[in-house]
């Protein structure tokens, strides 16, 4: 981190903020005193710990024991801990596990007003449609090598996984003219066309070249998720992604 | 306020402080050392009331009267074993090494801590034990005033050498990362080894014998020397070097080895 080792850090809890396992908390502690006791190893005043209960929604349960926390709360309470030396950097592993939608929502608009704030959050998720509404950075790596490194928006216009619906009345002409190496057609209604691998642009141009009406030229873009399937569909036994946003 | 124009940084004294921090928001400190010194302290009340005079004739006075103590050797230990061991089953171990990833800190951190807490108890709960149980002890053989000679020393001795075996079962805790193995292991090597390896007919195991930690604590607990046992100054040291010894491995292991 910075060039140096972890360890080596005078302060390492304002240089990153982790939550890599929720649980890391002793039950019978609350969750006042368990930040409190990390607080006192860097000298973070009783204020901050305050400030990061309140950060997390856990001011009405901070003098209550871990043991009786929900995994969201456990969830919060890790959040919350990550956030107390005030980081330039936060590592978040799945934070969303065990939120409700509540919960989801909040986290979703914490990461991107710390990110706004201008730190570097990495967070890392198998939920692609969170991923596509928190991430601006995409990161992908399946079975320890990096298969991706880009932006999230990139990826998924360059996945090629998007779809363009078209209705003419003159559909198998124009899905003759279309048809080309890696372009794909399905028709699930006649008269309707759902083509893959080519974009509006190019389809629009080659009815009006061959005089064919269009009634409907819709593009679909892909989900992450989408993108995501394609890209690893034959490469990966077990995906695993690592997204993050960067200010 | 003051606090806030230091920038954040981790010192040793701060990582004590959190150490101190965490042995006193748990509920199972204060039972467990409540507990320690009630036993102690009704043990002693309980002997003194019944002894009759007979039987324990030959048994040193401060060995006797603290015998609950005995309780307070298991008690301590355990409390030294969950305050290592116990951040392993936890993983509170995780939020603690993120905080100080040196480790070291914490480790002499936990030990300094439970010594604080461990004598300054177990020295209080002996000075007013004795007092208690000789109030029923006045006329027989086993009367005794705090003034007599290896009283005091033995009283004191017994709180040290609790202390050290705390300090010791904290080091078992941390090579164990297991409360149960860690309990398990402080039971059977500290307090049952020793016993069994006495009865072995050898003179040079019995020699051993007397510098194993239990053996050293119960001579430190006389006031008046045994014959076949350490002397009170030999005893003490030895139980520091075997607290020493356990710590210095639990220090090597907790650098190498991943949390």
């Amino acid at each position: 981190m910075g060039g140096r080792s972890y360890a080596a850090h005078p302060a390492p809890l304002t240089e990153v903020g982790a939550l890599l396992e929720a649980r890391s908390i002793h039950p019978g502690r609350t969750a006042y005193h368990h930040l409190r006791a990390l607080a006192h190893t860097h000298g973070i005043p009783g204020a901050r710990v305050e400030h990061v209960l309140g950060l997390t929604g856990l001011t009405d349960v901070a003098h209550r024991r871990v043991k009786g926390f929900s995994l969201g709360m456990g969830q919060r309470l890790g959040i919350a801990a990550a956030l107390l030396g005030d980081p330039a950097t936060l590592i978040l592993d799945e934070p969303v596990n065990g939120l409700d939608p509540e919960g989801v929502l909040w986290i979703r608009t914490l990461l991107k007003s710390l990110a706004a704030e201008g730190r570097t959050v990495l967070v890392s998720s198998h939920l692609m449609s969170e991923m596509a509404l928190t991430a601006e950075h995409l990161v992908i790596i399946g079975r320890g090598r990096l298969l991706t490194d880009t932006t999230v928006t990139d990826f998924v216009r360059d996945s090629g996984a998007g779809t363009v619906k078209v209705v003419t009345p003159q559909a198998s002409d124009l899905a003759r003219l279309l048809t080309a190496p890696g372009v794909d057609i399905t028709t699930d209604t006649p008269g309707t066309l759902q083509v893959r691998g080519t974009d509006a642009q190019h389809i629009g141009r080659t009815a009006a070249a061959h005089g064919i009406p269009l009634h409907e030229l819709t593009p679909n873009a892909a989900s992450l998720e989408e993108a995501f399937m394609d890209l690893t569909r034959d490469a990966v036994e077990y995906p695993a992604t690592l997204a993050g946003a960067t200010a | 306020m003051t606090t806030a124009t230091l920038p954040y940084r981790v010192t040793p004294a701060r990582v004590l402080r959190s150490e101190w921090h965490k042995l006193w928001t748990l509920r199972s400190t204060w039972a467990n050392l409540i507990i320690t010194s009630a036993l102690t302290a009704a043990m002693g009340a309980g002997l003194g009331a019944a002894y009759d005079g007979t039987g324990e004739g030959r048994m040193d006075t401060v060995l006797f009267v603290l015998l609950g103590t005995q309780f307070a050797q298991i008690n301590l230990g355990v409390l030294g074993i969950l305050a290592t061991a116990g951040e392993y089953s936890t993983g509170q171990i995780r939020a603690t090494m993120t905080a100080v990833p040196r480790r070291l800190p914490v480790l002499w951190s936990k030990a300094a801590v439970l010594a604080a807490t461990a004598l300054p108890l177990t020295l209080a709960t002996n000075l007013l034990t004795f007092p208690l149980a000789q109030s029923f002890l006045t006329g027989t053989d086993q009367s005794a005033s705090l003034g007599d000679p290896g009283v005091l020393r033995a009283l004191t001795g017994n709180a040290a050498g609790l202390t050290l075996l705390a300090v010791l079962a904290l080091g078992i805790g941390a090579l164990a990362r297991s409360v149960p193995m860690a309990i398990g292991a402080y039971i059977g090597l500290i307090m049952i080894l020793p016993e069994i390896l006495a009865m072995l007919p050898y003179e040079s195991v019995d020699d051993a014998v007397r510098y194993f930690p239990g053996k050293a604590l119960e001579a430190l607990t006389t006031a008046q020397p045994m014959p076949g046992t350490a002397s009170p100054g030999t005893a003490l040291l030895a139980m520091l070097l075997w607290t020493t010894a356990t710590l210095a491995v639990a220090a090597t292991v907790l650098r190498r080895r991943d949390v």
